[in-house]
């Protein structure tokens, strides 16, 4: 029994360690051995000669939920892992403040003003597809929901993919999007509450299309040297999830976490995060696996997040009703 | 032994932290809004309809099977068979999903049957995606667990029945009717409720395997107005809705079904009607039947483990996770198990007394945590706590209580019966011989150790699957092997997570088929001949 404890009881000691000098709330597989967090850790705590600790949570949306109860309580000087449907609202309740970095490093790509959040990486909405199963894929997103290929996506309620697919279909089809979401339910195998379940559907083969992102073939390749996973590149263009940082409006350490977004920014940072997390660089010039290159490299449709702040409750009873 | 006193307070004190941290966090508390919106009633519409046809198939199905298992005692492998049902009820939904996939889905093993069977006798395509596909699942789970419950509630009929119908020469109606029906009324009642109640909260497996917005649960709409909008008075309405519904329905079905009393056990030879041949036949298809549709979706996942490599580094994660795992289920399952013997003792009082409204008020304190929503609680919980603890250090304790109180109403359940069986039948011989507390409880250790095991075996796997609370409460260094296989899942790595799935379900089985041998390390049931207390009596339960 003695030795069945001795390995928790040495958790516990190890998290009741001091307080770091800088704390970072962030989801939980960006800071997984295979995400991000290790290396950054490591490659920050030594630039800044300081300590630097991850607090995770579930996903993007749960840090906002713990600041939105923590308030002015909150051990946070660094959020990360905020999407770009999120930013407003967190604006809205007075949780962070401006970062102060400078943007012009960023790529010309993502038009980015805002000045309390600060994108550090981002992906397209996709749906892939197996080489082996479509000879000839869909080339745009009409023609996919005309299509009677079957489809596998997320549900917008509960997942960051759905939603994306919610704004997609909204920006081509405007005012005729029911209509849409008619059409395509009679070829949609099934609607998963998250990514990983509409996924590991379509690895079984349940499915033509499966909603993920632009960057995930990059992952079968590198990881799994497996080529037959492709995105489908759609004409009308693609809707953006653009993960983003800030610092807490309750930070006692504004300058640290400052040097923090601009580390995230960094070369060295830039060149971790996309074969960890699997998106994309949010600055040029870095060196990434051949297979970057390859990506299909759609242009950028979409709303502003103010925008999908606003609508974003009609959109989703909109869907609610007639994709049925 | 006046623990009670404390046990009752703890648990209805959880509860209670849990709706005020969210009452005293929302400004107003209660949406009536929600209420005259008409997808509020029509996910309650949908909720109902599938829990309650859930609950049919799984209660109907499972009684032709239990009821070969009684009557044909000699069936190869039944003590395994009866193990593995237990296994199927605790499976995490992710194996379930991706085994029924695997096996039923577009590019599935039996599609290609399943297809052409459709389209022969249907004029239609075999699509698994739908209710069907929800009912499947649902019944897959709980199926199993009925037929062990009926199975041993069958037992109870005492051999002086049959005879007495053999003696009469009632037809085989007659004895379904006049002698099974009456056990299998009280208990498929209380069985068609339990689980009601747990599809009633089913959450992935509804969206994953609905095919769409119009598979949606209550839980599933508590779980977006909590956490994508961060609408609490929303959320304490759907929460308020559930308690109410499942909770009305639950107590009421008890309370109608649940005052059959045991029969005083008899040291008996176990006595069956004979069997023609064609009903041997009969009932050797159906047991083979049910041993395939059990190992089927497990099967089916076997292909992709042999895909997979494991780098020592992911071999050492999940063997740490592993021991965290164990570590925190045991010390939950230990504590529910304490925790529910204290709970019971007021209910064994009101039971000898014959005091049935005080027995179901108790009970249902007891066991409220069943039809409480779980996201409620913890989310609850988390939001009472958080400006008061240091979450970050000990949030563990609370992963430890939560998955405590969740698994105190199986344990409950499962226990009362055999405490009450004791009680009545040594309850007046131990006060009349004035026995002290430590005597008495030397004669009834024994008397419920089997039962005593099995359900930790029980509480123990239920805990040791737990993702939801682990969720809110946890941190990355107590990485249990669930959330350590959502990880693995959520980047890509799905045959890392198939495997991780496989060793935890390994390590349940283990342990339901370590303490489940245990309970009948003693003599066996020779032929047509039960030792002088049944190998295993469950009685009267829901788990």
């Amino acid at each position: 029994m003695k030795k069945l404890f001795a390995p928790l009881a040495a958790c516990v000691l190890a998290t009741s360690a001091h307080a770091a000098d800088l704390t970072v709330y962030t989801y939980d597989s960006f800071v997984s051995e295979w995400g991000p967090g290790p290396q950054l850790e490591s490659a920050f705590e030594e630039q800044c000669q300081c300590d630097l600790e991850f607090i995770a949570v579930d996903d993007g949306i749960s840090i906002l939920n713990r600041l939105r109860i923590e308030k002015d309580k909150t051990k946070a000087d660094v959020l990360l892992g905020l999407d770009d449907s999120l930013t407003e609202v967190t604006r809205r309740e007075s949780l962070v403040q401006p970062h102060g970095v400078a943007l012009d490093g960023l790529k010309a790509e993502l038009q980015w003003q805002d000045q309390d959040f600060l994108p550090y990486d981002y992906g397209f909405f996709s749906f892939i597809y197996n080489t082996e199963n479509i000879v000839d894929p869909v080339t745009s997103l009409r023609e996919l929901i005309e299509s009677d290929a079957s489809v596998i996506y997320q549900d917008p309620r509960t997942s960051t993919p759905g939603q994306g697919l919610m704004l997609w279909v909204k920006a081509v089809y405007g005012n005729l999007a029911p209509a849409a979401w008619n059409q395509l339910a009679t070829h949609t195998v099934t609607v998963t509450k998250g990514w990983w379940e509409a996924y590991s559907m379509f690895l079984e083969d349940d499915a033509d299309y499966v909603l993920s992102y632009n960057t995930s073939p990059a992952y079968h390749v590198i990881a799994e040297e497996k080529n037959q996973y492709k995105a489908a590149l759609f004409s009308e263009g693609h809707i953006a999830q653009i993960e983003v940082a800030a610092i807490s409006r309750y930070t006692d350490n504004p300058e640290l976490s400052k040097e923090f977004l601009s580390f995230l920014i960094s070369p060295q940072a830039q060149t971790i995060i996309p074969v960890t997390n699997w998106m994309l660089p949010v600055v040029d010039n870095i060196e990434l696996p051949e297979v970057f290159d390859h990506l299909i490299q759609p242009t950028r449709i979409g709303f502003t997040p103010k925008q999908v702040a606003q609508q974003r409750k009609v959109w989703l009873r909109e869907w609610r009703s007639s994709a049925n | 032994m006046r623990l009670h006193w404390l046990a009752y307070p703890l648990i209805l004190s959880l509860t209670s932290l849990s709706f005020y941290g969210l009452i005293s966090f929302g400004d107003e508390g209660f949406d009536t809004a929600l209420l005259q919106d008409s997808y509020f009633y029509s996910i309650l519409g949908f909720t109902l309809k599938q829990a309650l046809l859930s609950a049919l198939l799984s209660v109907g199905i499972a009684i032709p099977i239990a009821r070969t298992l009684y009557f044909f005692p000699d069936l190869p492998a039944k003590k395994l068979f009866l193990t593995f049902c237990l296994l199927c009820f605790v499976t995490p939904t992710l194996i379930v999903i991706t085994g029924l996939v695997a096996l039923l889905g577009r590019s599935g093993f039996m599609t290609p049957w399943l297809d052409s069977f459709f389209n022969t006798f249907m004029d239609n395509s075999w699509n698994l995606y739908g209710l069907s596909g929800i009912l499947i699942a649902h019944i897959f789970m709980n199926m199993p667990l009925a037929v062990r419950i009926i199975y041993l509630q069958l037992q109870t009929i005492p051999d002086n029945s049959w005879k007495l119908a053999s003696q009469l020469k009632l037809n085989q109606g007659q004895r379904f009717r006049l002698i099974e029906w009456p056990v299998l009324r009280s208990s498929g009642l209380l069985l068609l409720c339990f689980i009601f109640v747990l599809c009633f909260n089913s959450f992935a497996v509804v969206l994953a395997l609905g095919g769409g917005p119009q598979s949606t649960t209550l839980e599933v709409a508590i779980y977006q107005a909590l956490k994508y909008d961060f609408n609490i008075p929303e959320a304490l309405t759907l929460a308020w809705t559930q308690l109410l519904v499942a909770g009305g329905l639950y107590w009421l079905i008890t309370r109608a079904g649940g005052l059959s009393w045991q029969s005083v056990e008899s040291n008996q030879y176990l006595w069956r009607p004979k069997h023609n041949p064609a009903s041997t036949r009969r009932a050797m298809i159906i047991y083979a039947l049910s041993w395939c549709v059990l190992l089927l979706p497990y099967l089916s996942l076997l292909p992709g483990l042999f895909n997979s490599e494991l780098s020592g580094k992911d071999l050492r994660a999940i063997g740490h996770s592993a021991l965290i795992s164990v570590a925190l289920a045991v010390i939950a399952a230990l504590l529910a198990m304490a925790a529910a013997f204290a709970l019971l003792q007021p209910i064994r009082q009101a039971a000898l007394g014959a005091q049935v409204k005080r027995m179901w008020l108790y009970e249902s304190m007891a066991t409220h945590a069943l039809v409480a929503p779980a996201m409620v609680l913890s989310v609850g919980l988390f939001v009472y706590l958080l400006p008061r603890i240091d979450l970050e250090r000990w949030g563990i304790i609370f992963v430890v209580i939560l998955n405590t109180a969740l698994v105190i109403p199986f344990a409950v359940q499962k226990l009362k019966p055999r405490l009450l069986q004791f009680d009545q039948q040594y309850n007046r011989l131990a006060r009349s011989l004035k026995l002290t507390r430590a005597t008495r409880w030397q004669i009834e250790w024994p008397f419920i150790q089997e039962i005593y095991l099995a359900t930790l075996g029980l509480v123990l796997v239920l805990a040791m699957g737990d993702v939801a609370i682990f969720s809110i409460f946890g941190s990355p260094e107590w990485t249990t092997l669930p959330w350590l296989i959502y990880g693995y899942a959520s980047s890509y790595r799905i045959t890392e997570a198939s495997t991780a799935s496989f060793i935890l379900l390994a390590l349940c089985a283990s342990f339901l088929f370590l303490l489940e041998k245990y309970t009948v390390s003693r003599p066996t049931p020779i032929k047509n001949k039960t030792p002088g207390r049944q190998p295993q009596y469950e009685g009267n339960t829901h788990a």
